[in-house]
């Protein structure tokens, strides 16, 4: 039935074929996987991985880069004088897609290397893939996390609902009221960056790395409060990832299912096959996985530089870890609050400049807003203050109490919050989000992916 | 066991530890500094002390020591 309810609820989004590719993606799967399952030799098991994997893998570039693919053949068939004419094809609305195809190839490496067994029943396998709380934006999750809790028998209890309802409610009051109201201030901005310069540049790009954060883990606790109200626990994907203290450090906080997701099934293959390059190895796969990161995102150049940048930043680490560790000794620096303050500080920068790329409209868009974002001799201090730009330093200092209170209410997963207190918890997060929400097109940022 | 010896003396190298003593049960977990970059010099180690090959599959499986153990052993008394 919850089967139902979710293909309903993919279904409500009014873009048909999306049905019949999730169907697809299950029918396929669900048949590779036994297949695999069943196969005696190993070259036969290898090469039903690999057709699987492929299959899901074309599914995914059809959904998702024909189109980009497609300008960027045409580009440069006009740029070598090639006869052909390649026509640019339209692009397909993808919503979940991305989610659910990675989460039929981990499927199926989780088969082939015999951490699993495929999934006999094709209802809870569908379902496994389809559940309506993760199905648009994820967490990504692993078979042998979620099928067992699937099939489990539904008990009711009051204080799992409760949670539930709780981080549901807070969730929406992330998105609808600070990210969304951030992104006013960022789209004012982003949108038109040539007619600003200098703090503006820099406030917005700061403030566009707390919407994004905003509006991703709002979805998130959406998605995992939505779970539990079926006493399905998902995966969380957010551990606080502005208080990281390098950008591996990041990785393991920010999306945390999809990083995972990339960790195992790209970076540690690929490291392993490339182990006698030694550091040179390891570098190359961190580059490699985050390419793939990127464009995983969508099909823009923006993209691609985005998953370049973590890529690189992690290569360097690689060869810069064992210098860093002596340099911090060497300063006497080593586990003080000062040098993690420092690391969190320039961490967090290198994560903003990095979603420059992801979040400007376009590549030399985000080239004026890196050469600009310094330049203090254009800039008037009286009439950025009276101009959006406070409103946006109002938006800021908001987060900052929320973060406070998002700590005191959540620590410790499903903690017993005084009884009061959580009913004004309540009144003031709706009465918020039906004050404050900004009423425009509900638009998830990460549903474009 | 002169396998579990010699496998412990390649962990010491790699780790910079003279203190490590390795189990059967041990994972990445009980070792500091046993990350994803250790690991790989670890393996590299041990393939070119041993002079064997471990399969990407097995690499990718591996949940503790035992089986590292168990996998050498099946490669050295096959030579």
């Amino acid at each position: 039935m919850l089967l139902a309810a979710s293909l309903v609820f993919y279904a409500a989004l009014n873009i048909p074929y999306l049905l019949a590719v999730i169907v697809l993606v299950a029918m396929t799967t669900y048949g590779f996987g036994i297949w695999l399952d069943r196969a005696e030799t190993s070259k036969g098991k290898r090469a039903l991985l690999w057709s699987g994997v492929a299959v899901n893998v074309l599914i995914l570039v059809v959904m998702k880069y024909l189109p980009f693919l497609s300008t960027n053949l045409r580009a440069l068939s006009i740029f070598l004088s090639l006869g052909t004419q390649i026509q640019p094809v339209k692009a397909f609305a993808s919503i979940g897609v991305s989610y659910y195809v990675f989460q039929a190839i981990s499927y199926l490496f989780d088969i082939y290397l015999e951490i699993d067994k495929p999934e006999r029943h094709f209802g809870y396998f569908a379902l496994y893939l389809a559940f309506f709380p993760k199905l648009l934006q994820g967490p990504i999750e692993r078979a042998a996390d979620l099928i067992p809790q699937l099939k489990s028998r539904y008990e009711f209890n009051y204080d799992t609902m409760r949670f539930g309802m709780l981080l549901l409610t807070w969730g929406l009051f992330k998105k609808v009221v600070i990210a969304d109201r951030l992104g006013l201030y960022v789209d004012h901005v982003y949108d038109n960056v040539h007619a600003f310069t200098g703090v503006p540049l820099l406030l917005a790009s700061y403030a566009y790395s707390f919407q994004i954060y905003m509006d991703f883990s709002g979805y998130t606790d959406i998605a995992l409060g939505s779970g539990l109200l079926f006493n399905i626990r998902l995966t969380q994907n957010f551990n606080n990832p502005y208080l990281a203290t390098s950008v591996a450090d990041f990785w393991r906080r920010w999306h945390i299912t999809f990083s995972r997701w990339i960790l195992d099934y790209i970076f540690k293959p690929l490291q392993m096959q490339w182990r006698n390059w030694r550091n040179w190895g390891t570098a190359t796969a961190l580059v490699v996985a985050f390419l793939v990161s990127g464009i995983w995102h969508g099909a823009s150049w923006g993209f691609v530089i985005w998953g370049g940048l973590h890529g690189c930043y992690m290569a360097c680490s690689v060869f810069y870890r064992p210098f860093q560790k002596k340099l911090h000794k060497a300063l006497g620096l080593e586990k003080t609050r000062l040098l993690k303050a420092w690391q969190i500080f320039v961490t967090f920068n290198m994560v903003t400049i990095a979603w420059v790329f992801f979040r400007a409209s376009n590549i030399s868009d985000a080239k004026y807003v890196l050469a600009n974002i310094f330049n203090v001799t254009d800039f008037r201090l009286g009439e950025f203050l009276l101009s959006q730009g406070r409103a946006c330093i109002n938006e800021l200092t908001v987060l900052i109490v929320i973060g406070l209170i998002s700590s005191r209410l959540f620590s410790g997963k499903e903690c017993k919050v005084n009884v009061l207190l959580r009913y004004v918890a309540y009144a003031v997060i709706v009465l918020a989000c039906l004050d404050f929400g900004v009423s425009k097109e509900a638009k998830f940022i990460y549903f474009i992916f | 066991m002169e396998l579990l010896q010699r496998l412990n003396e390649i962990f010491r190298e790699v780790f910079d530890d003279e203190d490590i003593d390795i189990t059967p049960e041990m994972t990445a977990n009980d070792v500091d500094g046993w990350d994803s970059l250790s690991h790989v010099n670890l393996i590299v180690a041990i393939e070119s002390k041993f002079k064997i090959t471990f399969s990407q599959k097995e690499l990718l499986t591996f949940k503790n020591v035992g089986d590292l153990l168990n996998s050498i052993r099946g490669k050295i008394t096959t030579c």
